[in-house]
């Protein structure tokens, strides 16, 4: 009896695996993708917090650089686009974005936002979808809407945030980025992963290669300890 | 001064022209209602969109007159008579008195209507309805009457038959313009209100509808009627109109566009359910809609498309279904709030790189990017940022001068510190155009990339040059060179 609802439970989980496509996206660092078991999970929501307004570009980098889809589409509210600007063409190269396969998309309210960004998701051709908020809250039923579509359809949903939001997530991880510096022309990036559903938590400096279009670790990385939780699989760094 | 009067007041003996002091003096019980024109016309537009649904050549006959072009239509309406029948009925009981008047031309129609001979008279029957009416039938100006008058012309049957060459040189072309048009000797074309479609599918209902999935079976019905009248012509539908006549009168136009030439009917329900979506509660049907017409107002050759044999998706059919989400997600926010990023031949950053409407046609489906890409190669241009405020923000910075780049500036009440620069990189406005061809003016920029202590990089720029400036400019109080912070890097 057990067992056959096991069974049951395994087959409505939906496991997101395209057809020819693997179902993580690696960064290419290893301690990184072995907490992210595999890689960012494709098919799911992830977030991208800033860790305050001042770094919204650094995380909008960090986001661009984790995405790397040929096919984009950036929704955000109108507010946002005011405060922080709109994604400059000539700009997105660097992170291996082609400007002619982006679609923008200027929202005047958050629900629009979040219709908008299910309906992305549903179209087969659309491979990530950011979607930049600014309100600190956001309904949880909605949440669970895009993980079903991101589910659904298997590509990339991304929410974009302009502080550390304080609310419990149902994102499968949630990272808090800000600007790192440099003495290079790379960018880095300070890169801290607070929720992850599939292994450890930890902080990470990363630069990214423009002629390698990847992250790359700068330093090692400093692992935090877990929040102390059961569950069994975990295993501490 | 009185413009109108109703029936009672004519019996009375008021006529327009009427001093009003004068009518209260002979009537003291009137009721004057003040002249608005521009609701009169406002009025005069909505009979218009009325009338549309007998036919799309409805002309407005300022201020209180149209004129209809029925060739063609009066067999849906089981003739003539029937057509005259059913307007006159809907207008009366919408509470106004009219006359109609059917005629070969356009001038002869007016004239009967305004001048008190309504009717239907068939072609080669101007003359006779012409020649007892006043000379002001014809549409000609008040001193050309007048002048006419004092030569004891009153009638239109006075002139048709005098001589041509005396009338033109006494009186002007105009004269004898209106009477040829009028008689049907030279063709007046009708100049209609809104732009014929070129491709219409219309549906009127025994009972009127007014649910919403109603209205979308309807449409999905007219649109497979579309479909063949297009693909006789090759043609797809770049822009579509649905029009849905309530019972009342009323008019509602829904309006929806595609970013390419679409055909199939399932497309087009999943666009207008969009917008039906959209307008919600603006979509008011009242009593119910007791006609619906579709549209095709802007059609662009569509040529057949090849599709793929074998299985995945290729880049076309990628293409195709991203420009539906765009179709999908304009229908329902917008067409410009869904944009696509295009390159501009211009040295300015926010010309370079526009934000356009992705529906809108353009002139090249990679939007400028890969000449973009091989100039900025081989003009080694700096790198640009991430993200570009929409407009400059003026911030205080201290840069050494007079070409220095910024120590430390303060931006949003933050103040920064910086610890790298690099630059400058001068981009000068166009010196050919007034204005240098941008709002802020011919102000040369000088950009510079900044790093400040937390690793945040900004892109900063002097707007004017100390060059320019001569010492007697400052001392005067013209102003300084000022910085501004234009996008900020990842």
């Amino acid at each position: 009896m057990i067992e056959q609802l096991r069974q049951r439970l395994q087959a409505l989980q939906k496991t997101a695996v395209l057809d020819g496509a693997p179902g993580h996206l690696p960064l290419g660092i290893a301690a990184i993708d072995a907490a992210l078991g595999g890689g960012l999970t494709r098919g799911a929501l992830h977030e991208v917090a800033a860790v305050s307004e001042g770094h919204l570009a650094a995380a909008t980098g960090f986001a661009l650089g984790l995405v790397s889809s040929r096919r984009l589409l950036w929704i955000a509210e109108d507010m946002a686009l005011a405060e922080s600007g709109v994604p400059h063409g000539p700009g997105l190269d660097a992170f291996g974005l082609l400007p002619e396969q982006l679609l923008t998309v200027a929202a005047a309210r958050p629900h629009d936002l979040l219709w908008a960004m299910e309906e992305a998701l549903r179209c087969r051709a659309i491979g990530a979808v950011i979607g930049e908020l600014r309100q600190s809250e956001i309904d949880m039923v909605m949440l669970r809407r895009l993980s079903l579509a991101a589910a659904d359809s298997g590509a990339l949903a991304l929410l974009l945030r302009a502080a550390p939001p304080t609310d419990a997530s149902t994102a499968a991880t949630r990272w808090i980025v800000g600007a790192s510096p440099s003495a290079t022309a790379s960018p880095r990036f300070a890169a801290q992963l607070t929720r992850n559903r599939r292994g450890p938590l930890g902080a990470w400096i990363l630069e990214w290669s423009d002629s390698d279009e990847r992250f790359l670790l700068a330093t090692p990385a400093q692992p935090v300890a877990a929040p102390a939780l059961d569950r069994p699989h975990r295993q501490v760094a | 001064m009185i413009v109108a009067v109703d029936e009672a007041a004519e019996r009375l003996g008021l006529h327009a022209g009427l001093a009003l002091a004068q009518a209260r003096a002979m009537h003291p019980a009137l009721e004057a209602i003040a002249e608005d024109a521009e609701a009169d016309a406002g009025l005069l537009e909505k009979i218009a969109d009325w009338c549309l649904r007998y036919t799309p050549l409805v002309a407005l006959d300022a201020p209180d007159g149209l004129t209809l072009d029925i060739g063609g239509c009066a067999h849906l309406y089981g003739g003539e008579q029937q057509l005259v029948a059913d307007l006159g009925a809907r207008i009366a009981q919408a509470g106004f008195a009219y006359t109609i008047a059917i005629a070969g031309t356009i001038g002869a129609a007016r004239a009967a209507a305004h001048f008190g001979a309504p009717g239907s008279y068939t072609g080669g029957e101007e003359r006779g309805l012409l020649a007892p009416l006043p000379l002001s039938a014809l549409r000609l100006a008040p001193g050309t009457v007048a002048a006419l008058a004092r030569v004891g012309l009153k009638r239109v049957g006075d002139i048709v038959d005098l001589p041509r060459s005396p009338l033109t040189a006494r009186f002007g072309g105009e004269l004898l313009r209106q009477l040829d048009r009028a008689l049907g000797l030279e063709h007046e074309p009708l100049n209609p209100r809104l732009p014929v479609a070129p491709y219409v599918a219309e549906q009127r209902f025994a009972e009127p509808i007014a649910r919403e999935e109603d209205v979308l079976a309807i449409l999905t019905r007219l649109a497979g009627r579309l479909q063949f009248a297009l693909e006789r012509r090759g043609d797809g539908a770049r822009r579509l109109e649905l029009t849905l006549f309530r019972t009342d009168g009323e008019v509602r136009r829904i309006a929806a566009g595609c970013s390419r030439p679409l055909r199939d009917p399932a497309q087009i329900r999943a666009l207008f359910v969009e917008r039906l979506a959209a307008l919600a509660d603006a979509f008011d049907p009242g009593f119910g809609f007791d006609m619906a017409r579709l549209s095709v107002l802007v059609a662009e050759p569509s040529p057949p498309e090849q599709i793929g044999i074998g299985g995945g998706e290729n880049a076309a059919e990628a293409d195709r279904q991203v420009d539906q989400l765009a179709d999908r997600l304009s229908a329902r926010l917008g067409s410009r709030r869904v944009r696509r990023l295009i390159a501009q031949d211009s040295h300015i950053p926010e010309i370079a790189a526009a934000n356009m409407p992705a529906q809108a046609a353009l002139a090249a489906a990679d939007a400028g990017w890969p000449a973009f890409r091989q100039f900025r190669a081989e003009a080694g241009l700096a790198p640009r940022p991430l993200r570009l405020l929409q407009r400059p923000e003026p911030i205080e910075a201290v840069a050494e001068v007079p070409d220095g780049p910024p120590l430390r500036f303060r931006w949003r009440r933050a103040l920064h510190e910086v610890i790298a620069a690099e630059g400058p990189e001068r981009i000068e406005g166009a010196w050919w155009s007034e204005h240098g061809g941008h709002p802020s003016g011919n102000l040369a920029r000088d950009y510079f990339r900044v790093e400040d202590k937390s690793g945040l990089r900004f892109w900063l720029f002097r707007s004017g040059l100390y060059r320019d400036l001569m010492r007697e400019d400052l001392a005067q109080g013209a102003a300084a060179p000022t910085w501004f912070l234009h996008g900020t890097f990842a």
